[in-house]
């Protein structure tokens, strides 16, 4: 249960600025395609930008937190590929 | 008998061989020093004994189990960065509750030292705050062994008395290896100290041998052990 709250807290870093940015283009994209795919799509590719930038550039220290409860960085990538595509999906299919 | 086995480390960073056939051995109970001069590899082999580093080549078990992973490892080793490490947008109470089980967790949040910060973010404490946080939340955990790289750095006099006392409570039923340029203090608690020269690991039993092997000065003040 920990390792997935351990998740949480690492994927939650991600969430708001993947979102803003997301809304952001979209708005600007609204000629060119529906306003919710346009999110799900930006949202898709944002999320691993942001958590390279976060994580690889900027805090690459705070993986150590994670290592100790088990969460190795293939596994913080994965979560984040994931999550992102599902919720990105999610936007595109509402 | 649990027993934490590191053998046949090796490591290069370009030409450099940095760990030579390193072998090191811990038990719960015992406090080893691990000393050497900048660059001698002390947080190169903490960090591959962890996990969080590739080595050439590597042999980790514990109680006859060979380990590779960092899952494997989450309930038998953990590991204190040299720098601070904990998530800045995280609240102090809710990291415990994510790194420690539940028992050990009350245990912190019991701390007179933790509880002014419960409420708080990371990012709302000094360096030396985070870094006193950050060794309660590793010796505390529920593991056998702990590697400490530099605990006393950034620390003050009084947290440096309670992080040596807290260290040899619980070594009591875990195993540590501390690397740290305090060698006073870090002398101080080992049971074992281990220089680390040119590649390679030496043990050793006299202070002497610290200022014969080029780590400590010819005036420096002897110590009571080893």
């Amino acid at each position: 249960m920990r390792i997935v709250y351990g998740l949480w807290l690492f994927y939650i870093k991600l969430i708001i600025p993947s979102l803003v940015v997301s809304i952001a283009l979209s708005c600007l994209m609204t000629a060119a395609s529906h306003f919710l795919v346009g999110i799900g799509v930006s949202y898709i590719f944002l999320t691993p930008t942001f958590h390279y930038l976060t994580y690889e550039l900027r805090n690459p220290n705070e993986y150590y937190f994670y290592y100790n409860i088990g969460l190795s960085k293939f596994i913080l990538w994965t979560n984040t590929l994931v999550i992102s595509t599902i919720i990105g999906m999610l936007f595109m299919l509402i | 008998m649990s027993e934490l086995h590191v053998d046949s480390i090796r490591k290069r960073f370009g030409d450099k061989q940095i760990l030579n056939d390193i072998f090191i051995s811990c038990k719960p109970g015992q406090i080893i020093a691990l000393l050497g001069r900048n660059g001698s590899g002390k947080s190169t082999l903490l960090k591959i004994i962890f996990g969080s580093l590739s080595a050439d080549n590597k042999f980790i078990k514990v109680d006859d189990r060979k380990i590779d992973s960092l899952y494997q490892k989450r309930k038998l080793i953990h590991y204190l960065a040299q720098d601070n490490f904990l998530p800045n947008h995280v609240k102090i109470k809710n990291i415990i509750r994510c790194f420690c089980d539940t028992k050990n967790a009350a245990l912190i949040m019991g701390n007179d030292l933790i509880i002014p910060f419960l409420q708080k973010k990371v990012n709302q404490l000094s360096g030396g705050e985070k870094r006193i946080m950050e060794i309660l939340l590793v010796v505390h955990s529920n593991v056998k062994y702990v590697l400490l790289d530099e605990p006393f750095n950034g620390s003050s006099p009084l947290h440096i008395e309670i992080i040596k006392e807290l260290i040899k409570e619980h070594s009591k039923n875990k195993g540590f290896i501390i690397t740290d340029h305090d060698y006073k203090n870090v002398l101080d608690i080992s049971s074992t100290v281990i220089l680390m020269d040119s590649g390679n690991t030496r043990v050793i039993k006299e202070f002497s041998e610290l200022i014969d092997y080029g780590y400590l000065p010819a005036t420096s003040e002897r110590t009571q052990h080893p």
